[in-house]
């Protein structure tokens, strides 16, 4: 038998407060965020930066596994493609996530929640954006109850 | 179909007596008229049991990475989509193409014992005749005749390699790719129409019925790895709790994991003890990297590399509207 899964999600009462999990390349999207807090731009706090080497260090588990443990959306991050710091990485990326967005889409999980971007260190500004507008569509879809692991408590 | 049999064991029994290869995997009969399953031969008397009827489904290729870590030369049977696994397990390195011997077996498609059994309701089906395309159904009280898209495998209704693409020797003569093998995404289209809600339903549906028996990992020609992820507790990759979402974590990441190298064999599918069509996530993923790097099919040659282990400086994307440029 499985578990009911309609149990687990947020309490009707309580205010939806959405998680964004960010996965940030080291060296383009990591330093781009931390360009938008020096510059004191304006992100929601309901992001979770994640820090990986290179964006092609992510992988399907890592996003579905965000998302089984409370994720309502997942970022993935990585320099513009041509400027890898390893070369080549985010080119593996780019076809990876290409099929994943349409996979996960497959299944029925709405493509707003899943969002990949370019971010180079220089683009603070673009971080803030990709952040809010992923906020956005997150508090228009409401609460993730679809791939949500049945044990996962707030 | 007699005749290829004929060959099969002639063939069979010729090359264990000039100790050409040292073990035959081929395919024998079983208790039932649906039965045919792999047998392994050693010995020059036993080809006598080796057939080649209606239900030799069987995927052998998978077979050779443990047995040729027992033997030197193994002889081996193939049909089209087994010539794809096989190419597909030579270019992940997986075994070496000298140390086996090819006997192409051109396929018309295999009947599928489960649609017979729909069709032949309350019926105990005793033998299957085959005359050109159609076939005819006996059973103790009643005779019917059907045609071959009727009780054939949707995935051999659709294939696009009937012909082995690669083989040492071919026991019989070619035969003409299926005038449905366009329609291999139909199924999908239907699927992609749905909205995200139906979508999301429909695969809850299938994937709660989910045992993880890992059946069909363990027969996938590419799943090919010495360690899998879900075998690795170390890993904390794969949780035992029966859950919807790791339910559809198992079946994301064993379709992902094969993307690009899967040949649509189908035997995921079909192995499936609880019925759930998973070459549906397989050919998703076959579908969008057609439509987005061009067409591909996954061991049609053992050379040219997988679509996601290589890249193009100008390639596009599905998740920007300028195509992440």
């Amino acid at each position: 038998m499985s578990l009911d899964t309609n149990t687990n999600v947020v309490n009707k009462n309580e205010e939806f407060k959405p998680l964004i999990v960010a996965f940030c390349c080291n060296w383009c999207s990591y330093a781009g965020a931390d360009l938008a807090g020096t510059s004191r731009l304006k992100y929601p706090a309901n992001i979770k930066i994640i820090r990986v080497p290179c964006s092609c260090r992510v992988n399907i588990n890592f996003v579905l596994r965000a998302f089984q443990n409370g994720a309502d959306g997942v970022v993935i991050a990585g320099c513009h493609p041509g400027d890898c710091h390893y070369s080549t990485g985010n080119y593996h990326t780019r076809r990876r996530f290409s099929l994943i967005t349409n996979l996960t889409e497959y299944i029925g999980v709405e493509k707003e929640r899943f969002k990949v971007d370019w971010i180079s260190a220089a683009e603070g500004n673009k971080f803030a954006t990709v952040m809010n507008d992923i906020l956005e569509d997150v508090y228009k879809l409401g609460p993730n109850k679809k791939l949500r692991d049945a044990r996962w408590k707030i | 179909m007699e005749n290829i049999t004929k060959k099969i064991r002639a063939v069979a029994k010729q090359a264990l007596i000039d100790k050409e290869v040292d073990k035959i995997l081929g395919w024998k009969k079983g208790d039932l008229w649906s039965d045919s399953y792999p047998v392994f031969i050693t010995k020059p008397e036993d080809t006598d049991t080796l057939i080649w009827d209606l239900f030799c489904i069987n995927n052998l290729s998978k077979f050779l990475i443990k047995e040729l870590t027992k033997h030197d030369k193994i002889g081996i049977f193939i049909k089209g989509c087994d010539s794809t696994s096989f190419n597909q397990l030579l270019k992940d390195n997986r075994i070496n193409r000298d140390d086996v011997v090819l006997y192409g077996i051109p396929c018309e498609g295999m009947v599928d014992p489960e649609k017979v059994k729909k069709i032949m309701l309350n019926e105990r089906v005793r033998e299957i005749k085959k005359h050109e395309n159609n076939f005819t159904l006996i059973s103790k009280n009643k005779n019917i005749d059907v045609s071959g898209e009727e009780i054939k495998y949707d995935k051999c209704i659709t294939c696009i390699s009937p012909n082995p693409v690669v083989y040492d020797q071919l026991l019989s003569d070619e035969v003409e790719n299926s005038k449905h093998s366009g329609d291999r995404f139909k199924r999908i289209e239907e699927i992609e129409a749905m909205s995200p809600d139906q979508r999301y339903n429909f695969w809850k549906g299938e994937f709660q019925r989910c045992i993880r028996c890992n059946a069909c990992r363990d027969i996938c020609p590419a799943c090919s790895c010495v360690k899998c992820v879900f075998d690795n507790e170390d890993a904390e990759v794969s949780g035992k709790a029966k859950t919807e979402g790791e339910d559809t974590f198992f079946h994301l990441v064993r379709a992902y994991h094969v993307a690009g190298r899967c040949v649509d064999c189908g035997e995921c599918a079909r192995v499936c003890p609880a019925g759930i069509p998973l070459d549906l996530l397989n050919r998703k993923i076959i579908k969008d990297i057609n439509e987005v790097y061009g067409e591909f099919n996954a061991g049609m040659d053992s050379t040219t590399p997988a679509p996601l282990v290589t890249f193009k400086l100008e390639d596009t994307d599905t998740f920007s509207k300028k195509g992440g440029k």
